[in-house]
């Protein structure tokens, strides 16, 4: 008998354990009071993240993949917005020498709505998103310099728009 | 009953009462949630307890303080002080044409300014677009929007006034006494707004 009540116990615990994380995990996360925001430099908002390096066939059309991640509980506006007075994400490219970018793919954005306005649609980018470059190198090594320019928001707020570098050598071979 | 019967019951009933503590705790939580969401007030207590985390995570604490005056143009040339607004209740609204959450909260300041503008109210919409903005499309921008309150072309010393707004919308409200007497940083329920404009306008007396 002494052995069924220490099984009880620990089942009584365990349920009880149970029950406690039922109850976190089931917690909605609970908004930022009054509209407050997290402070976040609008230049941390998105991150280059690869290639660094590449290496295409020298003289014939290539895709270079350029992988972005947006900041967790950030989003920013696709390339094209459902709004024409937001700002859409772009990429300039600086003419190089031996590089020709002919054209930049973007992804389609998501739909996205904020908690006050849950009917007013956005299209966004969230997490990793990767733009496709379409390129021609000549021979050798060539610098692929870009800028993202985005304009990104938490659930609540804007911050204002702003130009991240993207800095890629392209070897031609 | 016996001994381990009794064990039993005991284990049983601390059970029971651990999951229904737990199903309390979440229900309440969600309902706290949802009400911060609606933006209904709790209390004058929790209302000040986010205010101040508005002041900890995007606003410098203003409340209670003057609110610094400006000079700015609006879109239309003319000269405006916050100053020229003595004795009335304020908002002083910084807001983009980029801003989603500005647009949203546009038709409220709309309604909010025709309801409370008899009472001595009104809005400055305060332009955070680049400087190099055409005022033209500011304008346009307003216009489509039916906006009701005057706008007014932003700069660097407004922004530093009011701590560097660096998210937007962030709203001050100037009660008749000149002292702020709210801000919230980002989109906040109409109801949030409207309470702070009746604070605002009871701010000082008439």
């Amino acid at each position: 008998m002494p052995r069924l009540t220490a099984v009880l116990v620990t089942a009584g615990l365990a349920a009880s354990l149970s029950a406690v994380m039922w109850a976190q995990m089931k917690d909605p996360p609970l908004p930022l009071p009054g509209g407050a925001t997290q402070r976040v430099d609008p230049a941390a908002a998105v991150e280059f993240l690869s290639p660094g390096q590449v290496t295409v066939p020298a003289r014939r059309p290539a895709q270079i993949d350029l992988h972005f991640r947006v900041a967790d509980g950030l989003h920013i506006n696709s390339h094209a917005p459902l709004d024409k007075s937001l700002i859409p994400a772009r990429l300039a490219v600086v003419e190089a020498h031996g590089l020709n970018v002919t054209a930049v793919d973007f992804p389609p954005g998501t739909a996205y709505a904020l908690q006050l306005a849950p009917r007013e649609k956005l299209s966004v980018y969230t997490g990793e998103f990767v733009l496709h470059a379409h390129v021609t190198a000549e021979p050798g090594d060539h610098a692929l310099e870009a800028g993202l320019r985005y304009q990104a928001c938490d659930a609540n707020s804007c911050m204002p728009p702003h130009t991240i570098p993207v800095e890629i050598t392209v070897t031609g071979k | 009953m016996k001994r381990n019967q009794w064990v039993i019951v005991l284990v049983l009933a601390a059970v029971a009462l651990m999951v229904w503590s737990g199903y309390v705790n979440y229900k309440r939580r969600k309902q706290a949630a949802q009400r911060q969401v609606q933006g209904t007030p709790e209390s004058a207590n929790n209302q000040s307890v986010q205010q101040d985390v508005a002041a900890d995570e995007g606003l410098p604490d203003l409340r209670g303080k003057r609110a610094p005056d400006f000079t700015l143009r609006t879109l239309e040339g003319k000269k405006l002080s916050l100053s020229d607004y003595k004795g009335k209740a304020v908002l002083i609204n910084f807001w983009a044409t980029w801003c989603a959450p500005c647009k949203i909260e546009m038709p409220w300041l709309i309604a909010l300014r025709s309801q409370y503008a008899p009472q001595g109210f009104e809005i400055l919409g305060v332009s955070e677009d680049d400087a190099d903005t055409p005022r033209a499309k500011l304008a346009k921008f307003g216009q489509e929007e039916g906006l009701n309150y005057p706008l007014l072309m932003g700069d660097d010393a407004i922004s530093r006034k009011y701590g560097g707004v660096e998210f937007l919308p962030t709203s001050y409200f100037v009660g008749r006494d000149g002292k702020i007497v709210a801000e919230t940083a980002g989109l906040v329920s109409k109801d949030e707004v409207e309470a702070s404009i009746k604070k605002a306008l009871a701010a000082g007396g008439k």
